[in-house]
């Protein structure tokens, strides 16, 4: 075959793509619920790429054991932890010293955001399950936290939104997965932000970059943030929906109150026939004695 | 306009007094929480859809006494902390579990509340909703409260802490109501549908005409709420 090039065969030098066929600036698909947890005051669930992530917000609540507590601030305490089979190999249940580390830097990163000052004495639990994880969990732990909160109602400067971004096969690429942050000149970079203000919250480096490179790399980041921040706004509005209320939904919401209302019937006659079937028992018990 | 916004969205871009849930960046003025905008002229504030109670002075709750001591009763307000009533201040003792309606009369700055007017509630049950939405319950001059009462027939008494208790009346249908008012919190003209609810119940209720006076709805309310609870006690102990 002679140098010449069909027309139709991509030209790989021109437009340059990844290993999974994206572009260097180009996020995994990003998807977010809020709202989805119905015991936790507020809760997010997030879907990044393979990564899978939960998060529920449990208070303003009072801080025990009392020492914890702080009496200027509230206590913004985050429990990151991965499922056993969220990774390959199994992952031993009990938090190890990156579960611990990743905990702190996300604690730090939403205290930044939320007014603590507000609510003294008091700790505000944020717990985020990875249940599937493919490179860059704690950004998206970091993304769903936020949204949790804000489904809360704990006051807030701002969301945090939050990206990976990083060097790998020499190119500077954003949000990295793990084929990326394995290769071996390799360097990520969490980064969280406060999108109006572009304030960095959240920024670690596993890798070593050029200060060009750097400088470089923060606009990409900046602006990945603001693509992330974009869903986290759509997924929160999308919760309520400014409507009239029509005397159809009027009807419909009172037909679903009607099923629930069976089921918890049927549940109720259920409890009753059980409870009687043990006073049965209990005066049979008593015959025999 | 109202506007749906979330916590850092932009609310005005003039200056303005600041209302609830703003706080004012650069000069211009920002929404802390997820909520409706309420804008005019000279004020800018947010109506929150989703929080936490908040313990405010003169608010009236409706407790449960979770701990009982020597002393006096803990009660559970649904705040960060408990409150404490003092045994002198009750004329009948009190078991875990029971109801208390009481009127805050002193928030510190820790948040810790002092409940005034204590007194005990007698049967009914509650039916909690999130706290920031009891307004809604309670509606323009107390229009919403009265509805359920004419829909439903029961005695009701809204706390602020999000707990609706009520007594006597249809209290399976006030269940309903409450928890559509509650999911539904955050739509204009509530009253109206939920007149459409009775009427789809087969139940007709007249909505109360609006007074021009609507921004004293709340005041109004708390003193109506007040009185309702004053005649709760000698009204069940002849039961």
């Amino acid at each position: 075959m002679s140098g010449k090039q069909r027309d139709d065969a991509p030209d790989y030098k021109k437009e340059k793509k990844r290993v999974d066929g994206r572009k260097m600036d180009e996020l995994r698909p990003l998807s977010i619920k809020v709202g989805v947890l119905p015991n936790a005051d507020g809760s997010a669930y997030l879907e990044w790429g393979q990564n899978k992530v939960y998060a529920a917000v449990f208070g303003p609540r009072e801080a025990l054991p009392k020492h914890t507590q702080n009496p200027y601030k509230a206590v913004v305490k985050v429990n990151y932890r991965m499922t056993t089979f969220s990774v390959p190999e199994r992952k031993q249940p009990r938090p190890n010293r990156r579960d611990y580390e990743i905990s702190k830097v996300l604690g730090e990163a939403l205290d930044k955001a939320v007014f603590t000052e507000q609510f003294p004495n008091t700790e505000i639990g944020v717990f985020v399950e990875v249940v599937d994880s493919n490179a860059g969990s704690r950004v998206a732990c970091l993304t769903a936290a936020s949204c949790a909160l804000a489904d809360a109602g704990i006051p807030m400067r701002d969301l945090v939104a939050a990206t990976g971004v990083g060097k790998a096969f020499n190119e500077l690429i954003v949000d990295l997965n793990k084929e990326e942050e394995d290769a071996s000149d390799a360097v990520d970079i969490p980064i969280g932000i406060l999108p109006n203000s572009e304030e960095i919250v959240l920024f670690q480096m596993d890798g070593l970059l050029k200060k060009e490179e750097l400088d470089k790399i923060l606009p990409m980041a900046m602006k990945a943030c603001k693509q992330v921040y974009e869903v986290q706004k759509k997924a929160l509005q999308e919760k309520y929906k400014l409507t009239e209320l029509s005397e159809a939904n009027v009807e419909a919401g009172i037909a679903g109150k009607e099923n629930a209302k069976n089921v918890s019937q049927v549940k109720e006659a259920k409890q009753e026939k059980e409870s009687k079937k043990e006073t049965k028992e209990v005066k049979a018990k008593k015959v025999k004695k | 306009m109202k506007k749906l916004v979330i916590p850092g969205e932009m609310v005005s871009q003039e200056r303005k007094r600041l209302g609830g849930n703003v706080f004012v960046s650069d000069g211009k003025i920002y929404s802390k929480v997820v909520g409706i905008t309420e804008l005019d002229d000279e004020k800018a504030s947010v109506v929150p859809l989703e929080g936490k109670y908040m313990p405010q002075q003169e608010d009236v709750v409706i407790g449960v006494v979770s701990r009982v001591v020597f002393a006096g009763y803990g009660v559970n307000i649904n705040s960060f902390t408990e409150s404490f009533i003092p045994k002198s201040a009750m004329r009948e003792e009190l078991k875990m579990g029971d109801l208390i309606s009481a009127k805050i009369s002193y928030v510190n700055e820790l948040r810790e509340a002092d409940l005034g007017f204590p007194r005990r509630m007698f049967g009914g049950e509650v039916v909690e909703v999130i706290p920031v939405r009891t307004p809604r319950l309670i509606g323009k001059n107390g229009s919403m409260l009265e509805l359920l009462k004419q829909g439903t027939g029961c005695d009701i008494v809204i706390g602020k802490n999000g707990r609706v208790w009520a007594r006597n009346g249809n209290s399976e249908l006030l269940r309903k109501v409450v928890t559509f008012v509650n999911d539904n919190s955050y739509k204009s003209n509530l009253t109206n549908s939920v007149e459409a609810f009775f009427k789809a119940e087969g139940i007709n209720v007249s909505v109360p005409k609006k007074d021009e006076s609507v921004g004293k709805a709340q005041q109004v309310e708390e003193s109506e709420v007040i009185e309702e609870s004053e005649v709760l006690p000698g009204s069940e102990e002849t039961n």
